[in-house]
C-alpha cells in the first residue's frame, strides 16, 4: 500500500468509527462506492478495531518497568580504562558498583561508576573528586584503600581495594554477632577512624552499610569522605528516604547523623563519634537508638531524646553491661565537648571492657556473659523498667515524680506570666503604633510564630519583615467595615468563625505530629473560616483542597465541607508534602510554602540556590531573598503565600493588639498534644 | 549484536557524552542531528532506570506507576542547570519514548535469541526472567510493526511510539505533536486497529 491510498483508508475508517456500529456498513458500501478492495481493507481494520481492546492501551512501563531497571549489564565484559570488568557487586541506589580486574597488577578492585546525573554537575564532580584524591592518601588497615579516581573515555569512576566480606549491615541482619565481635568491629573501627582524624578527614557518614569486614575478621571503613559527596542532593535523597520508610526498612541516612550534622552545622571528627555511637548501640540492640515514624520524629530524636537504656534499666545490675552502656552513652552525648573526644580514646574503654570480658571479671553472670554470647541472648537480660525494685527506690521514683510535676507547673506558670506579660507590653493598637515600632512587632512575633511551627530562628532581613508587614497591614485595614472593598469581610467575623472548628483541626494535626498552629491559620489564609468556600478552580472547603486532591486523601467530593473530615485529610496532605522534602521539612515555613506549590517546585527553588550559594539556609526566607534568581511561580504566587500565613497568625495571635475581642486562636487547641 | 558490541556502543556513547547541556542536545536532535540522542540515550537510561526503580517499589505497595511523572522527574533532574521551555520538554518526552522502546526491544531481542539458542547464551538466567518469552515476541512484533506503519503513515507512528513507550495521555501527545487533540484521538485509533490487525496476521 502507498501512503496516499493509505490516507484514503484512513479516511473511510475515520468516517467509519465515528458512526455507531450498526451504521457502519451502510456508510462503507456508501464512501467505497464500487472500490471493493477499500471496503474490504477498512471493514477489517474495523474488525480489528473492535477486537483490539486494551491492547496496547497500558504503557510498556507499566508492565516492563523491572527491564528498565535492571537492564544495565551491558558493561559486563567491556573495560573502562584499564580495567576489565568481570560482574556487577552492587549499586543500583547512587552508583554502580563493579568487580573488575586490574591486568597490571593483576589484582581484583571494586570500582564504582559515578552516576550519570553526578558527572553532569561539574561543581559537584570537581568538588568529589578534590575529596577522594584526599582520602586516597590513607593508607590504613581499617580503611579501604583508594587505588585510583579517574576517567575515561568519559566514564568517571573509582578504582578500590575489593573486599570479599558481608557489610555490617548484612552481620546485624543476620542476628549472629556475638558481644565480642560487637567490641572487635567497635575497636578496629576506631583504629581507622584514629588514622583518618589525625590526617584531617572526617567520615561524616558512617553507618553499618559502610563498614565491612572482610573474610579474615578485618573490618574496613569505606568511602571516607565521600560518602555524603556521592548522594544525590537533598531533593533526592528525601524520596529515598520516603520509599524507604514506605517499604519498612531503614530509615535513610540521617538515623545515624549527629546533632550538630543534623542543624547543618560545621562538623569535626567527633561528629563520626557520634555515628560510631549509634552503629555500637545498633550491633547491641538491634536497633536504632533514634528513630522516629517519620524523618522529623527522628530529627526530634536525635536533637531531644536520651537513647533508651541498652539493656533496659540504668544503671543495670550488672558491672559488665553498666560499663558497655557508660561508653555508648558517653558516644552519644548530644554536645560534642561531653563525647569522647578522640577515637583512641573510645578504642580505649572498648578494649578496657573486652579484656574484663576475656578475663571473666566483673560480670555477675559470668556463667552467662561471655565473649561469645550472641547479643540477642544479651537482649535476654534486658530487665524490664516495670520490674519490682526494692522499696526505697519507688520512693525516690515517687517523689521524683512529684518534683517533676512540681517544676512542670513551675515553668508552665512561668510561662504564661511572661506571655501574659508579653502581651500586656504590645498591647499597644498595631494602627497606633509608629512604623518602627510595628516593624519590630512584626519581627518578634514572626519569631515567636516560627518557633511555634518548630522552626529553627531564622533571622529576617528586613525585606522579610517588611513582606509580612505588608500583609498584616492589608488584614489590619480591614477591621473597618466602612473600607471593606467588595467580598472582603471585617477581620472581626472572620476569625470569630474560627473559633468552633479549632479544636477539631488541632486534634488532627497533633494525631499527625504537625504543628497544631498550622491546621489553626492555614484556614485562615485558605477561605478565611468561611466553611464551603469555593474558589474559581474549584477548590472547595476550609483547607481548599481540589476535588481530585481530595479524593486522592479519602474525602468524597460532597464531604469537602465537613471540617471533621477535611481536617485529617488536610494534616495527612502536609505530612506527605513533609516526607516528600526530607531534610528540608526541617523548616516548617518551606512546608507551608510546598503546600501552596508543590514540594517538586520548592524543591527546584532550593536546588538553584544551591548554585549560587552552596552554604544556604534551607528555609522561605532566604528563598524569598533571592526570589529575582527564582522562577515566575515564586514571584508571582507563592512569595506571598508565607508572609500571609504569617501575617494570620501574627493577627490571630495577638487579637487585642488588632482589636478582636477574644482569645489568641491557637489557646482553643486543647485537648491537642501537639507541639 | 554481540553483548560486547553492545558494551562498545555504550561506551561510545558515554565517550561522546560531553559537557553540552541536556537542552541543547534536544535541540540539536530536533534539528535532525541522530549523534544528539545517541549522546542522551545513557543519561536518560541512567536516570530512567533509578527513577522507575523508586516507582516500581511505590507500585509494589499498591500504588499506581504513573509513566508521565516518572518521565517529567527524568527530564528536571537532567535539564537541571537549564531554564527549558515546553518546546523542549517535548522533544524530551520524545526522545525518551524512543530510547524507552530501545530498551525494551533490545531486551525482547536478546530474550528472543537466548530462548532460540542464539549466541548470546551468557545472559544471565535472572534478566532472562524478567521478561516472559511470549511478552518478548510481541514486543519485537510491535517495534517491527511500527516501523511499517512509519513507512505509511510517520505521525500515526509516532503517536503510538510516544504514548505506549513514552506512556505520555493523548493530551501530551497532541502537544509534543503540535497537533489538535482529536487528530491524536484519530490516529491512535486508526494505528491501533492497523497495528493489531498486522500483528495478528503474523
Amino acid at each position: 500500500m502507498t501512503p496516499e491510498r493509505w490516507q484514503k483508508v484512513d479516511e473511510v475508517l475515520q468516517g467509519a468509527l465515528d458512526r455507531s456500529p450498526a451504521e457502519r456498513a451502510a456508510f462503507l458500501s456508501e464512501a467505497c462506492l464500487d472500490d471493493e478492495e477499500l471496503q474490504r481493507e477498512t471493514s477489517s481494520l474495523i474488525q480489528a478495531f473492535d477486537e483490539a481492546g486494551d491492547f496496547i492501551e497500558e504503557p510498556a512501563i507499566a508492565r516492563d518497568a523491572l527491564v528498565i531497571i535492571s537492564d544495565h549489564d551491558q558493561r559486563l565484559g567491556s573495560e573502562i580504562g584499564p580495567y576489565e570488568i568481570i560482574g556487577r557487586i552492587g549499586g543500583g541506589g547512587m552508583s554502580d558498583i563493579y568487580l573488575a580486574r586490574d591486568p597490571r597488577l593483576d589484582r581484583l578492585v571494586a570500582l564504582k561508576i559515578l552516576p550519570a546525573y553526578f558527572v553532569s554537575d561539574g561543581e559537584r564532580l570537581r568538588r568529589f573528586q578534590v575529596e577522594a584524591r584526599a582520602a586516597s592518601a590513607l593508607n590504613h588497615t581499617n580503611i579501604v584503600t583508594i587505588y585510583e579516581v579517574g576517567q575515561a573515555e568519559g566514564i568517571h569512576f573509582i578504582a578500590a581495594e575489593y573486599i570479599d566480606g558481608p557489610t555490617i549491615r548484612e552481620r546485624i541482619k543476620a542476628e549472629d554477632l556475638s558481644l565480642g565481635e560487637v567490641l572487635e568491629v567497635a575497636a578496629q573501627m576506631m583504629c581507622g577512624l584514629t588514622a583518618a582524624h589525625t590526617a584531617g578527614i572526617i567520615h561524616r557518614d558512617i553507618k553499618p552499610e559502610n563498614i565491612m569486614q572482610r573474610h579474615d575478621g578485618v573490618v574496613k571503613i569505606l568511602d571516607f569522605g565521600i560518602a555524603k559527596l556521592l548522594e544525590p542532593s537533598s531533593d533526592i535523597s528525601a524520596s529515598t528516604i520516603r520509599t524507604q520508610t514506605e517499604v519498612g526498612t531503614l530509615l535513610g541516612t540521617i538515623s545515624y547523623m549527629s546533632p550538630e550534622q543534623v542543624r547543618g552545622l560545621n562538623v569535626d571528627p567527633r561528629t563520626d563519634i557520634w555515628s560510631c555511637g549509634v552503629l555500637l548501640y545498633e550491633m547491641l540492640a538491634q536497633l536504632r537508638p533514634f528513630d522516629g515514624q517519620t524523618q522529623a520524629d527522628t530529627v526530634v530524636a536525635i536533637l531531644q531524646r536520651e537513647s533508651p537504656p541498652l539493656f533496659g534499666v540504668e544503671p543495670h545490675p550488672d558491672p559488665l553491661l553498666r560499663q558497655i552502656q557508660a561508653v555508648v552513652s558517653k558516644a552519644l552525648r548530644k554536645e560534642p565537648v561531653e563525647r569522647y573526644q578522640t577515637a583512641a580514646d573510645l578504642r580505649a574503654d572498648l578494649e578496657k571492657i573486652r579484656r574484663e570480658l576475656e578475663r571473666g571479671n566483673l560480670s555477675a553472670n559470668q556463667a552467662v556473659i561471655n565473649s561469645q554470647i550472641n547479643v540477642k541472648e544479651l537482649q535476654g537480660l534486658k530487665l524490664r523498667a516495670d520490674a519490682p525494685r526494692p522499696r526505697h527506690q519507688i520512693w525516690i521514683a515517687i517523689v521524683s515524680v512529684v518534683l517533676f510535676a512540681a517544676i512542670v507547673t513551675a515553668a508552665f506558670l512561668a510561662n504564661h506570666f511572661k506571655s501574659s506579660h508579653n502581651a500586656t507590653a504590645a498591647s499597644k493598637p498595631y494602627l497606633q503604633m509608629s512604623e518602627p515600632e510595628q516593624m519590630a512587632f512584626v519581627a518578634a512575633q514572626e519569631q515567636r510564630i516560627a518557633n511555634m511551627m518548630g522552626d529553627r530562628p531564622a533571622r529576617l532581613n528586613d525585606d522579610a519583615i517588611r513582606a509580612i508587614k505588608r500583609h498584616v497591614d492589608r488584614y489590619a485595614a480591614r477591621q473597618n467595615s466602612s473600607k471593606l472593598k467588595p467580598g472582603e469581610e471585617d477581620l472581626r467575623t472572620a476569625y470569630a468563625r474560627a473559633r468552633p472548628q479549632i479544636p477539631v483541626i488541632a486534634q488532627a494535626f497533633a494525631a499527625r505530629r504537625i504543628p497544631v498552629v498550622i491546621g489553626v491559620y492555614l484556614p485562615m489564609v485558605e477561605s478565611a473560616y468561611q466553611p464551603c468556600y469555593e474558589n474559581k478552580i474549584g477548590a472547595k472547603g476550609l483547607f481548599q483542597f481540589l476535588p481530585a486532591t481530595a479524593e486522592q486523601y479519602g474525602v468524597t467530593r460532597a464531604d469537602m465541607c465537613d471540617v471533621q473530615k477535611m481536617a485529617p485529610a488536610a494534616a495527612h496532605y502536609i505530612a506527605d508534602r513533609m516526607a516528600e522534602l526530607g531534610d528540608d521539612s526541617q523548616s516548617m515555613t518551606l512546608v507551608l510554602l510546598s503546600y501552596n506549590r508543590g514540594p517538586d517546585d520548592v524543591r527546584e527553588s532550593l536546588r538553584r540556590l544551591r548554585e549560587i550559594d552552596a552554604n544556604y539556609e534551607r528555609n522561605f526566607w532566604t528563598l524569598f531573598a533571592n526570589r529575582d534568581k527564582l522562577d515566575q511561580s515564586f514571584q508571582n504566587e507563592s512569595a506571598g503565600y508565607v508572609p500571609d500565613f504569617f501575617a494570620a497568625a501574627i493577627i490571630g495571635e495577638n487579637p487585642d493588639v488588632f482589636d478582636l475581642q477574644m482569645p489568641a486562636l491557637s489557646s482553643f487547641a486543647t485537648g491537642a498534644s501537639g507541639k | 549484536m554481540k553483548d560486547d558490541k553492545i558494551a562498545a556502543r555504550f561506551i561510545r556513547m558515554m565517550m561522546t557524552l560531553s559537557a553540552s547541556g541536556v537542552t541543547e542536545l534536544l535541540r540539536d536532535w530536533q534539528r535532525g542531528d541522530r549523534a544528539a540522542l545517541e549522546k542522551l540515550t545513557p543519561l536518560i537510561h541512567d536516570e530512567l532506570r533509578r527513577i522507575a526503580h523508586r516507582y516500581a517499589q511505590r507500585e509494589r505497595n499498591g500504588h499506581t506507576l504513573q509513566t508521565t511523572a516518572l518521565v517529567n522527574e527524568v527530564y528536571l533532574r537532567l535539564a537541571r542547570h537549564e531554564k527549558p521551555g515546553w518546546q523542549d520538554r517535548a522533544h524530551f518526552f520524545a526522545a525518551t519514548a524512543q530510547v524507552m522502546r530501545h530498551i525494551l526491544i533490545d531486551h525482547a531481542r536478546r530474550r528472543h535469541y537466548l530462548k532460540h539458542g542464539g549466541e548470546l547464551q551468557q545472559i544471565p538466567l535472572a534478566e532472562a526472567s524478567l521478561m516472559s518469552e511470549q511478552r518478548a515476541t510481541e514486543l519485537v512484533a510491535l517495534d517491527e510493526a511500527l516501523d511499517e506503519l512509519k513507512e505509511l503513515d510517520p505521525r500515526k507512528s509516532s503517536v503510538v511510539e510516544l504514548r505506549y513507550f513514552g506512556g505520555l495521555s493523548l493530551e501530551e501527545t497532541a502537544k509534543v505533536l503540535e497537533v489538535s487533540l482529536m487528530t491524536v484521538r484519530r490516529d491512535w485509533r486508526a494505528a491501533k486497529a492497523w497495528l493489531f490487525r498486522r500483528i495478528s496476521n503474523t
